[in-house]
C-alpha cells in the first residue's frame, strides 16, 4: 500500500488528500496515518506552513497563499529514490 | 477445572481509546500502581473475578504501533513476548478505527491470543459510520466485541470473550498481514538465516519482519545470537533492501484497508461533508479554474466600483488640496522648495498613497479568501492549470504564493527538493501577478477602458499566466528533463471567516504599505523630481529627459514616450513607483486636475494597453531580485532571470501595441 502511494507520487504534480485516498481506495484518515509513517521513515517531509517573515520590502509581506492550516508534504531524496 | 489458576490478560490500545475506563470498570479498587521493571513508566495492574476464576489485568502503555520508536512501545511488545499473557485484549476506538487497526496488525505478528474490544461504537454511529462487528471478526479471524465503555456497555461481553479464548473455547484463526509479494523472497532468505536462533517467545517471522523494518532493538538482539559470518550475510541483505520497511508497513496498511473495506459502511452520500462537496467544484480541473476566474472578477469589480472612485477623490481633493495649500503657504519662499514638495513629494509619494483604498480592498479580499480556506484550492487549481499547459509530473506549488508578493514564491521555492526545479521556479515566479503590479493596473485600466476595464484586467492576468506556463514548459523541457516534483496537499476545512483576523491582517499590510510609501517610494519620487529639475529647472531639458530620450527608440515600438519608459524603469525599485513617476512627470501634485485626466489627455488607450502589458511582464522589483540572488546563490542566474523577463516584457509590449494597431 505504501509503495502504491509512492507510485502515485512518482507521477509528480500536486495531489490532494482526497484524490490520493480515492485512487488507493482508502479513507483520508488512513492516508494521514500512512503519510505520518512515511515521514517517520524519512521518505516524506512536511513543507507546508507558510512563508511569513521572508517577504521584506513588499506590501504583502507575511501573506501566504497556502498557509491556511493545510499541511503540505514533499518527497525527500530517499523518497524520490524509492518512488522511482 | 483450573479454578486456582490466575489468568493474565494484557490490555493494549492506542492512547485515548477508553482503555483506562475498561481497566477501572473491571478492577475497581483492586488496583496496584507501580513502575515497569527498570523503567520510569507507570504500570497499572489489577484483578477481577469471572466465573470463579481470578483474572490479573495488566494495563500496557498506550501505543500507536509496536516499533521501537518509544519506550512505551518497547515495554508493550516486550511484555507480550516475554511474559506471554494468556490473552491480549486490544481496545479500539470505533470512530478512528483505521488508525487503531494498525496496532492490531502489529499484535497479530506477535502470535498472542487476541480479543478486540471495539469501543465508542455509539460515537461512530453518531458520525454516520456503521461498523459490522461480525464481519470484522470474520475478516480478522479473532473475536470482536462492540462496546461503549463509558456507559459500561459491552464490558461483560468482552470478559466473556476473553474467558472463552483463555480456555481455548474460541479457536483463533487470525488472518495476518502479508508482506508485499515482491519482498516475500527476501523475507524467506532472512528466515532461513535466522533459523531457530530467535530467542524463546520471539516468533521467527516477526523477528525477520522487524529486521527488515530496521528495528534497532531487534538488530542488536539478533547480532548477539547469530555467528558473525551469518550476521554479515543478514546485514548485506538488509542493506540491499533498505526500502523493505515500506513493503512491511505497507503490507499492514493493505491489511487495514481490507478490514475496513469489509466491515465499515461509509457515511451515505448525503452526509458527505460540506468541504468535500465544495471541493468537488473548487478543485475540479475545469470548474475550479472558472471559480478562480470568477473570484478574481469579483475582486476586480469591487476594486473598480468602490476603490477607484475613492482613489480619485483622494487624488483631487486631498493631494490637490494639499498642493494648493503648500503653494499658497510658501508663496514668498524659494520656488524650488514649492516644486519639490508639490511635484516631487505630493505628486510621487502622495499619488501612491491615494491607492490605499484600492489596496485595502485587495488585502481584505485576499485575507478573506485565505481565512475561509480558499487560497490552498487556488494554489492547487493553478498547479493543475500548469499541468494542462503541458508540465506533466512537475509541481510549482510555491509559485502561487506569489499572488501576494513575488518574494514569497521565490523564497517558498526552498521547499522544492530538486535544485533544478527550484531554480526554474525562482526564474519564472516574477510572472505571477503581485499586488504591486495589480495596483498599477487597477489605476490605469478603468481610466482608459471604462467599462471594459474588468475584461482588460482579466486579459492581463491571463497573459501573465499563459506566459508563465509557456516559459515554464520551455524551461522545464530543457532544464528539468526527466525530473518529477510532487506535493501532497491537505485542503484545510472551509470555515466562516473571522473578521478580527482579517482586520488585523489588513491593518498590518496597510501599515507596511504606508511605511514603504514614506521611505522607498518617497525617495524615488524626490530623486525623479531632482533629475527632472537639473540642470536647467525645466523638465524638457533636464538630465531625466536625456535619460528618458535614450530609451525612446525602444519605447517607440510600444508607443511609449520617454516619460512612460521612465515610469517602467522606476518600477524596478518598487512596482508602485510607476505611479509615483507618472505623478511627478505628469504633474499630479498640481491642482490642474486628477492624474487620470492628465494621463488620458497625454496618452492613448493603445499605448496604455501596451504599457500595462509590459508592466505586468517586466523585471521584478529589487526586493524580488535580491531574493532571487539569495535563493539561487548565483549572480549569473539572477541576471539571466532579469534579462529573460526584460526581453519577454519588451516583446510582449511590442506585440500588444502592434496587434492593437491592427484592430
Amino acid at each position: 500500500m505504501l509503495f502504491e502511494l509512492l507510485d502515485l507520487l512518482r507521477q509528480g504534480g500536486a495531489q490532494t488528500y482526497a484524490a490520493l485516498a480515492r485512487q488507493l481506495d482508502i479513507s483520508e484518515a488512513l492516508l494521514e496515518g500512512m503519510l505520518a509513517d512515511l515521514e517517520r521513515m524519512g521518505y516524506l517531509r512536511q513543507v507546508g506552513g507558510g512563508c511569513a517573515g521572508h517577504c521584506h520590502g513588499c506590501t504583502m509581506a507575511g501573506t501566504c497563499a497556502i498557509g491556511a492550516g493545510g499541511r503540505i508534504w514533499a518527497l525527500t531524496e530517499k523518497g524520490a529514490r524509492a518512488a522511482s | 477445572m483450573d479454578e486456582q489458576r490466575v489468568i493474565t490478560v494484557a490490555l493494549a490500545g492506542q492512547p485515548n481509546v477508553g482503555k483506562s475506563s475498561v481497566f477501572n470498570t473491571l478492577t475497581g479498587l483492586n488496583q496496584h500502581v507501580g513502575n515497569w521493571p527498570g523503567k520510569t513508566v507507570e504500570q497499572r495492574t489489577g484483578t477481577f473475578a469471572y466465573n470463579g476464576v481470578t483474572y490479573r489485568l495488566v494495563d500496557l502503555p498506550g501505543t500507536y504501533s509496536l516499533t521501537a520508536n518509544s519506550l512505551e512501545e518497547v515495554i508493550a511488545r516486550e511484555y507480550i513476548i516475554r511474559e506471554r499473557p494468556d490473552v491480549v485484549a486490544v481496545i479500539l476506538s470505533a470512530p478512528v478505527l483505521e488508525r487503531n487497526l494498525y496496532l492490531v496488525a502489529e499484535l497479530l505478528g506477535l502470535e498472542a491470543p487476541l480479543v478486540v474490544g471495539l469501543n465508542m461504537v455509539d460515537v461512530a454511529e453518531q458520525e454516520g459510520m456503521r461498523i459490522e462487528p461480525r464481519v470484522l471478526e470474520a475478516a480478522m479471524g479473532i473475536p470482536v466485541v462492540p462496546m461503549t465503555a463509558t456507559k459500561g456497555l459491552g464490558i461483560q461481553e468482552l470478559v466473556r470473550a476473553v474467558d472463552e479464548v483463555a480456555h481455548g473455547r474460541t479457536p483463533q484463526q487470525p488472518q495476518r498481514p502479508e508482506i508485499r509479494r515482491d519482498h516475500q523472497e527476501v523475507l524467506d532468505q532472512l528466515l532461513a538465516l535466522i533459523g531457530a536462533r530467535a530467542p524463546e517467545g520471539y516468533p521467527a517471522q516477526w523477528v525477520a519482519l522487524k529486521l527488515l523494518e530496521g528495528d534497532g532493538e531487534i538488530s542488536a538482539l539478533m547480532s548477539q545470537r547469530i555467528p558473525a559470518e551469518e550476521w554479515a550475510a543478514v546485514s548485506r541483505i538488509l542493506l540491499e533492501h533498505e526500502d523493505a520497511v515500506i513493503a512491511v508497513a505497507g503490507g499492514r496498511y493493505e491489511w487495514v484497508a481490507r478490514m475496513v473495506r469489509a466491515a465499515v459502511v461509509r457515511p451515505r452520500a448525503g452526509q458527505i461533508t460540506l468541504t468535500s462537496q465544495l471541493d468537488r467544484i473548487a478543485t475540479h480541473p475545469f470548474w475550479g479554474l472558472l471559480v478562480l476566474a470568477g473570484i478574481l472578477g469579483v475582486v476586480f469589480w469591487l476594486t473598480y466600483t468602490v476603490g477607484a472612485p475613492l482613489q480619485e477623490w483622494l487624488q483631487v481633493t486631498v493631494v490637490g488640496g494639499l498642493g494648493q495649500l503648500i503653494t499658497s503657504a510658501l508663496a514668498g519662499g524659494p520656488r524650488w522648495l514649492t516644486a519639490l514638495l508639490v511635484d516631487g513629494v505630493l505628486g510621487g509619494a502622495g499619488t501612491v498613497i491615494t491607492f490605499l483604498p484600492i489596496l485595502a480592498i485587495f488585502f481584505a479580499t485576499l485575507g478573506l479568501l485565505e481565512d475561509v480556506g480558499y487560497m490552498a484550492r487556488a494554489a492547487y487549481v493553478m498547479d493543475r492549470f500548469m499541468h494542462l499547459m503541458g508540465m506533466h509530473g512537475k509541481s510549482f506549488l510555491p509559485l502561487f504564493l506569489g499572488f501576494g508578493c513575488n518574494v514569497s514564491s521565490v523564497v517558498g521555492a526552498r521547499v522544492i527538493e530538486s535544485p533544478r526545479a527550484r531554480l526554474l521556479t525562482v526564474l519564472i515566479s516574477p510572472l505571477v501577478p503581485c499586488t504591486g503590479r495589480m495596483a498599477v493596473v487597477t489605476f490605469l485600466a478603468p481610466l482608459f477602458f471604462g467599462r471594459g476595464a474588468l475584461a482588460v484586467t482579466w486579459g492581463l492576468v491571463a497573459i501573465n499566466l499563459v506566459a508563465l506556463a509557456v516559459l515554464g514548459v520551455v524551461l522545464s523541457k530543457t532544464l528539468l528533463r526527466g525530473e518529477q516534483v510532487a506535493f501532497i496537499m491537505e485542503m484545510p476545512l472551509y470555515h466562516l471567516p473571522n473578521p478580527r483576523t482579517i482586520a488585523i491582517q489588513v491593518w498590518q499590510r496597510v501599515g507596511e504599505f504606508l511605511h514603504k510609501a514614506g521611505t522607498m517610494i518617497l525617495l524615488v519620487s524626490v530623486l525623479i523630481w531632482l533629475l527632472g529639475a537639473v540642470p536647467t529647472g525645466e523638465i524638457q531639458t533636464s538630465l531625466l529627459a536625456a535619460i528618458g530620450r535614450g530609451l525612446e527608440p525602444v519605447g517607440r515600438l510600444m508607443g511609449l514616450d520617454w516619460r512612460m519608459m521612465l515610469a517602467l524603469l522606476s518600477s524596478f525599485a518598487a512596482k508602485e513607483n510607476s505611479l509615483a513617476t507618472l505623478g511627478v512627470l505628469f504633474g499630479a501634485g498640481d491642482s490642474a486636475g486628477s492624474l487620470g485626466s492628465v494621463l488620458q489627455a497625454a496618452i492613448g488607450a493603445r499605448a496604455a494597453w501596451a504599457f500595462l502589458v509590459v508592466q505586468m511582464l517586466f523585471v521584478p522589483c529589487v526586493a524580488t531580485v535580491a531574493a532571487m540572488r539569495q535563493e539561487t546563490r548565483s549572480w549569473g542566474w539572477t541576471l539571466a532571470g532579469v534579462v529573460l523577463l526584460l526581453v519577454l516584457s519588451l516583446l510582449g509590449g511590442t506585440a500588444a501595441y502592434q496587434i492593437a494597431g491592427l484592430l
